[in-house]
Parts: structure tokens; C-alpha cells; sequence
């Protein structure tokens, strides 16, 4: 596992030197933020087995905060990180709490419902620029604004965050926690009756995945410096958390990072070659790779990696035997 | 190794042309929403760029007026060729942020135009803001755009608070005509579009001493919209302006027949009203209906009927007035790059806010392009249009009228 770790450090950690130029800078540090949205939302969608199309209020709340601190008191938006993150956790236990008694698809529904709920609510909220939206500070006024021209500081924190989110993941993984999440993905009632506080630990999952998310959504803020309904809570954004960990692995450590690696490059790339024909050629390369990866390897990229390293192993097995005689 | 040093020269020499010829062309970065929400309105606006630009790269005398028409290329900067880099935003501003950083540092481009949604505009334009490289914007309307103070922002557009003077002033030629208008409704769909323009038609009519009588907010979603007309059916304002998309544009005036309620004036503010579906399914219920239109195809002949003309012979309909700005924004860059006589950005800058067109040398009904300090165009303005048989005509302000007005509303009478 360690090698795991430095050889993806070292790449990450080397990208802009390899692919320089402030466009792949950016999709870099593009990369690394759906990375770390997507392991988010795997924490509950992927190990709990809970897939929420609701991740978008966690992102919307992470996103609105840093740009409402500056626009109501002209602090650093960096200050309303650990605002967005308190107001996130507190609106995953609002919504956790009635909505886990919901098994299966009727939890996706309701998540879905609730997001759609929140982004009218805040198209029709003053305080939050309503339908017109947020902007960030429009020429820094100093480091701690963290406005940048260069993509280079932004893909360096997020790197640092990602590492953190997957760090913690990790940990999680082996854990109690873990074990309970994934027999709660297994079957909700078996895990039941064997003991597990099934509420409670998908609350708990809930909670942690809502707080890594704000996270996202404040690097965005920072990033972007400007918000409004549908870029921060519009359900595509859900969507996308969900494909990015879907395509990659949900519920493995490193899935959503390969989901993003390959999704995020592949949407820049088609826009830039395609996007300016005007013929839509944009979505149906993107939609039918997509389905491609659906149709082949519905478990995830990471899955057919593990098959791939399993099949290997029980070569090896059935080899090595061979060799004792 | 001779054959070596002979590719290696020939290969220099390539490249050395390749560099020659890439000096007749400039690159002008073009931001449209051509997937997502709004793709049909982007595609229509791409057309009409690129045939801003075909405009420009190509002599055509018989559009004389505009500038740089009857000449082939900028002669300004010996005849170059303007080539459009277009990219598609798909309505995202952080996809927008991308494609801006793509079109400066990738492709080169030496100025930008678009971005239609105002959302994108905001973010794209502080992109262009940090490079230093000029954004000329022809069709977002969200006030914030120009209170930023950047230096690269110039738009072309009139503005919400340019069309409700615009309203005002018609209101006021009405009663010197003899038919005064003192009580004023408004009927405003409830998101940022109906708010905020709702919202300065409010002061305006404020500061004109109108009576507000009725001000109605609903959602553009609805399905029935009877109380709203039997509202205004009993409060009997002199005027009602309307501030819609088009399916309760439709909606509107179908229930208005229903009801049998005719105000005496009826003004809508563009949008769903200028809808081609409006049009089509409702002209007949809503003659006499004013719109607003900084677009108007003009007498057979104008300048502005041959570009209709080019536009129809490209998509097979007529040019429409959001199209339209973000052409005329296009044009404005380029008559200002041409002036600069150069491709720096600082040179361009200066071009821009030295720009002074008059009247006849816009295709739109502006009354001219004059950059104030804040890069907003104070010439821009709109013209009055009203609805005839199955079409809109120009009858608002008096000089550019094709017809004279007509009074009262006439409805599906």
C-alpha cells in the first residue's frame, strides 16, 4: 500500500512540470477538486452504499459561504470555510435524521427532492444574491484572499486537501466504521440484526462526506470567485460526484480519484476540439465513453484493476506450486 | 547528413512562413453557450459573429456605413483577417473560467467577445481582466458587469435602467399625442430577470411621477394566471408593462382573450414576447401589443435589411436582437482593433475607450458607441416595436418608425 501512496504522490506532485501551461495547470487542479468531491460523496454513496443526487446543498452551502463572508463583511472567503463546513453538517443531520428511515432508492429520491428544494429557496434569497449569485473579490486585494492568476497555488492546495480526504478514508476503511459501512451496504437489515447501529453510522457517514464536500465547494469558491444557483447546487453537480466515484470505483479508496483522472481531462478535451462546432459533439463523445464503461465495467474502473491483480495472483498460485514440486 | 541539414532548412523555412502568414490573420476569442440551457440562443449568436466577421474580412461596399464593410480585411493592420476562435462554455462559468484561460494562453487570441449569459461573463471577463487582455462584451445585461472596475471590460448593450427610460420617455410622446398614461401595472415573472427589471422600471416611473397601481410578481411556471388578469382588469391601469418568458407570455395573452381584457397599452419587455413560438401561436391575440427590439430589419434597401438578408441566407430566419448585440459587440471590437493599428493589448485598450461611432455606423438601433469610464456604452438605447398582423414593426422613436403608432391596444380584436 505504502508504494501506492509515494508513486501517486510523486506524480501528483510533479504534474506541472510535466504539463505546463496555465490551461492544463487548471484541469489539474479541475482534476484534483472532483477527486476530492467525488471521495466525499464516496464515503457515504460508495462504502455505505447510500447513493445520495444531494450532494450538491453540501457543495452549495461550502461554496456560498466564503463568497457571503466577503460580500456581507469583506473578510477573507477563506474565513467561511469552517462556517461552510458547520452549516453542512448541520444540514446533512437536518436531513439524515428523517431521511435514512428511507431504504434504497427512495433515499436517492428524497435527496434529490431536498437539493432541488434548496437551490429555489436560495434563487429566491436576497442575502444570498438570489438568482444572480456571489462574487468573490474581483481583483485580490492580498495572499489571503487566495485569488491567484496562476492555477499552480489552487492545485497545490487542493493536492494537500485530497491527501486529507484520502488519508482520513483510509483510515475509515479499516476501522470499525468501515467494517459496519460496508455490511450496511451489504443489506441494511442483516446488518441490523447483527448489531450494527445502522442509523447512527449512516448518519456518521453522512456527516464526514457533507463536511469533505463544503470542503470542495469552498475550494471552488476560492478558485472560481463567483457562485450562483446552478453552478453551486444545481444537480448536475450531484451527478457528476456521483459518475466521477461510479466510474472510477464507488466504495474503493482510490476510485474517485481514477474516476476524475480520466473524466474531468475527457470534458475539457472534447469541449476544446468539439465545443466550438456548436454540434453537440461535446456531450455524445462524453455520454457514449460513459456508457461504454457501464456497458463493460459496471463496478468501476478500480474493480476491473482488482480482477485484473486477482487473476494475476491466482496464476501466480497456481504456479508456484509447480515450482515447489 | 547533407540530406539532414537541407530537411532541417526546409523545415526552418516552413516554419518561417507559417510565421509570415500567421501575421495576416488575428485571433479574436469567441465565448458561447453552444451546448446547455440557452445552446440554441449561443448558436445564433455564433452565426451572427462569423458573419461579423465575414463582414469585415471581405469588401462589401453596399453595407458602406459600417465601418470596415466596404474594405477586405483591417487595413489598419495591413489588411489582416480577423480568424474567430470559438469555444463553447455550455452556459458554466467555471467552464467558462477554462475556456477563457485556453483562448489567451493556448490559442493566442489577442481580445474576447461574448459571453451571452451574464453569469459567465462575470467570471470570464475577470479571467481576461488578470491577463490584460480586452474583453468586449455585446449582449449581457446584469448591471454588476461594469461597477467592477475593470480595465479590459467594454459592453455594448443598453441596459435594464436604458430600456425602462426608454418606456418612460414613449409614455410620455402618448400623452402629448393626447392619450395620457397615469396609472401604471407591472407584471414581472419572480426570478433575477423580472426582479431586476421590475425593479428599475419601478424607479423610473417613480421619478416620472407614474402612478403604480398594480406591481405583480409569479412564476414563470405557472399554469393559470386569472387572478393576475382580473387583478388588473380591476385595478384599469392606463398601461401595463409585462416582463415574461414565453410560455406564460402565451399564457398571458390567451387568458386576457378569456377574460376579455384590453388595457389601453400594453408593453411587453422583450424575452418570451419576442420569442419566435410567441409570435407564431399568439400575434393574433395581441395586436398593437409595444415591445422593445434594439434590432429592427428597416426598409428594404437599408443596410440593415441586407444584413438580415446574409443572416437568412445562412440559417433561413431573420436576424434576432440578442443576436444581433453580440454581432454589433463584435463589430465594435474590431473597428477599434483596426484603429489601434496594433495587437497589444494596451494599444486595443486605448482604441476602446476612444471609440466614437455615430449612429449610422452601428447596425443596431444605438444611438452610437461611447465608452464612459466604467466600459458601459452610454449611447446604447432600444427601439419601440409593435406588433402588426404577424410580425413586429419599428414605430418608436419617431425617425426610425416604419409605421405610426397604433392606439389603443387592440388585443385579438
Amino acid at each position: 500500500m505504502r508504494w501506492v501512496w509515494i508513486a501517486l504522490g510523486a506524480v501528483f506532485l510533479a504534474y506541472p512540470w510535466v504539463l505546463a501551461g496555465p490551461f492544463y495547470e487548471r484541469m489539474g487542479a479541475l482534476v484534483l477538486l472532483a477527486a476530492i468531491s467525488g471521495s466525499a460523496w464516496n464515503l457515504l454513496g460508495g462504502y455505505a452504499g447510500q447513493a445520495s443526487v444531494g450532494h450538491a446543498i453540501f457543495y452549495g452551502a461550502g461554496a456560498y459561504l466564503p463568497l457571503l463572508v466577503f460580500t456581507q463583511w469583506g473578510l477573507p472567503p477563506i474565513a467561511g470555510l469552517p462556517a461552510g463546513i458547520a452549516v453542512s453538517v448541520l444540514i446533512a443531520l437536518v436531513i439524515g435524521i428523517p431521511t435514512f428511515r428511507l431504504l434504497g432508492h427512495y433515499f436517492t429520491m428524497a435527496t434529490v427532492a431536498v437539493a432541488e428544494l434548496v437551490r429555489l429557496v436560495v434563487s429566491n434569497w436576497d442575502l444570498l444574491g438570489a438568482a444572480v449569485g456571489l462574487s468573490g473579490p474581483a481583483v485580490s486585494r492580498g495572499w489571503w484572499d487566495l485569488s491567484f492568476r496562476s492555477s499552480i497555488p489552487y492545485y497545490y492546495i487542493f493536492l494537500a486537501v485530497l491527501a486529507v480526504v484520502l488519508l482520513v478514508t483510509w483510515q475509515m476503511e479499516r476501522s470499525r466504521m468501515g467494517f459496519y459501512l460496508r455490511a450496511i451496504k451489504a443489506g441494511d437489515r442483516a446488518a441490523r440484526s447483527l448489531g450494527v447501529p445502522v442509523r447512527r453510522y449512516k448518519l456518521y457517514a453522512l456527516m464526514l462526506s457533507a463536511a469533505f464536500t463544503s470542503v470542495a465547494g469552498s475550494l471552488y469558491a476560492l478558485m472560481v470567485g463567483f457562485v450562483d444557483p446552478d453552478s453551486g447546487l444545481g444537480i448536475l453537480i450531484s451527478i457528476e460526484m456521483l459518475i466521477i466515484a461510479a466510474l472510477g470505483g464507488a466504495g474503493t479508496l482510490f476510485g474517485p480519484l481514477l474516476g476524475a483522472v480520466i473524466l474531468i481531462p475527457l470534458q475539457n478535451a472534447t469541449n476544446s476540439w468539439f465545443g466550438g462546432s456548436g454540434s453537440g459533439a461535446t456531450y455524445v463523445i462524453y455520454g457514449g465513453i460513459i456508457m461504454l464503461i457501464a456497458r463493460y465495467q459496471p463496478g468501476g474502473l478500480m474493480n476491473a484493476w482488482h480482477a485484473l491483480q486477482e487473476r494475476r495472483h491466482r496464476r501466480a498460485a497456481a504456479v508456484e506450486p509447480r515450482h515447489a514440486a | 547528413m547533407r540530406k539532414l541539414v537541407v530537411l532541417g532548412a526546409s523545415l526552418l523555412a516552413l516554419g518561417l512562413g507559417w510565421d509570415a502568414s500567421a501575421q495576416s490573420t488575428i485571433k479574436i476569442g469567441v465565448l458561447m453557450p453552444l451546448t446547455g440551457n440557452a445552446a440554441s440562443a449561443g448558436n445564433s449568436s455564433k452565426i451572427a459573429v462569423e458573419l461579423g466577421a465575414e463582414i469585415v474580412n471581405n469588401a462589401h461596399p453596399e453595407l458602406a456605413p459600417l465601418p470596415l464593410a466596404a474594405t477586405a480585411g483591417l487595413p489598419g493592420l495591413g489588411g489582416a483577417k480577423i480568424e474567430l476562435v470559438i469555444a463553447d462554455h455550455q452556459g458554466n462559468p467555471s467552464v467558462g473560467q477554462s475556456q477563457t484561460l485556453r483562448l489567451i494562453t493556448q490559442e493566442q487570441v489577442i481580445a474576447i467577445t461574448g459571453s451571452y449569459h451574464s453569469s459567465v461573463t462575470l467570471t470570464t471577463s475577470a479571467t481576461a481582466e488578470r491577463y490584460g487582455i480586452p474583453f468586449v462584451n455585446g449582449e449581457s445585461v446584469a448591471a454588476n458587469l461594469t461597477e467592477r472596475g475593470f480595465k479590459t471590460f467594454f459592453r455594448v448593450t443598453p441596459l435594464a435602467s436604458d430600456f425602462a427610460k426608454n418606456y418612460m420617455d414613449f409614455m410620455a410622446d402618448l400623452g402629448k399625442a393626447g392619450h395620457p398614461v397615469k396609472t401604471l401595472a407591472l407584471v414581472f415573472e419572480n426570478t433575477e430577470y423580472g426582479t431586476s427589471v421590475a425593479d428599475t422600471v419601478r424607479t423610473y416611473a417613480k421619478e416620472r411621477g407614474l402612478n403604480l397601481v398594480s406591481d405583480i410578481a409569479y412564476s414563470a411556471n405557472t399554469t393559470d394566471v386569472s387572478s393576475q388578469v382580473l387583478q388588473l382588469k380591476d385595478k384599469k391601469p392606463d398601461a401595463v408593462i409585462f416582463i415574461s418568458y414565453t410560455s406564460d407570455a402565451i399564457l398571458y395573452v390567451k387568458t386576457m382573450k378569456a377574460l376579455d381584457y384590453l388595457p389601453p397599452v400594453m408593453i411587453a419587455d422583450n424575452a418570451g414576447f419576442s420569442d419566435h413560438s410567441f409570435i407564431t401561436s399568439s400575434a393574433s391575440l395581441a395586436q398593437g401589443l409595444m415591445n422593445r427590439s434594439a434590432w429592427s430589419i428597416g426598409k428594404p434597401g437599408s443596410v440593415t435589411y441586407k444584413v438580415n438578408e446574409m443572416f437568412k441566407a445562412k440559417t433561413g430566419r431573420d436576424l434576432d436582437d440578442p443576436s444581433g448585440r453580440a454581432m454589433q459587440g463584435f463589430l465594435v471590437l474590431a473597428e477599434a482593433l483596426n484603429r489601434a493599428g496594433s495587437t497589444k493589448p494596451d494599444a486595443i485598450l486605448k482604441a476602446l475607450s476612444e471609440t466614437n461611432l455615430g449612429p449610422d455606423q452601428v447596425m443596431m438601433g444605438y444611438k452610437g458607441v461611447k465608452f464612459d469610464a466604467k466600459g458601459q456604452n452610454t449611447l446604447a438605447a432600444t427601439y419601440l416595436i409593435q406588433m402588426s398582423g404577424n410580425k413586429y414593426v419599428a414605430v418608436w422613436p419617431e425617425k426610425s418608425a416604419e409605421k405610426p403608432i397604433e392606439w389603443p391596444y387592440k388585443g385579438w380584436k
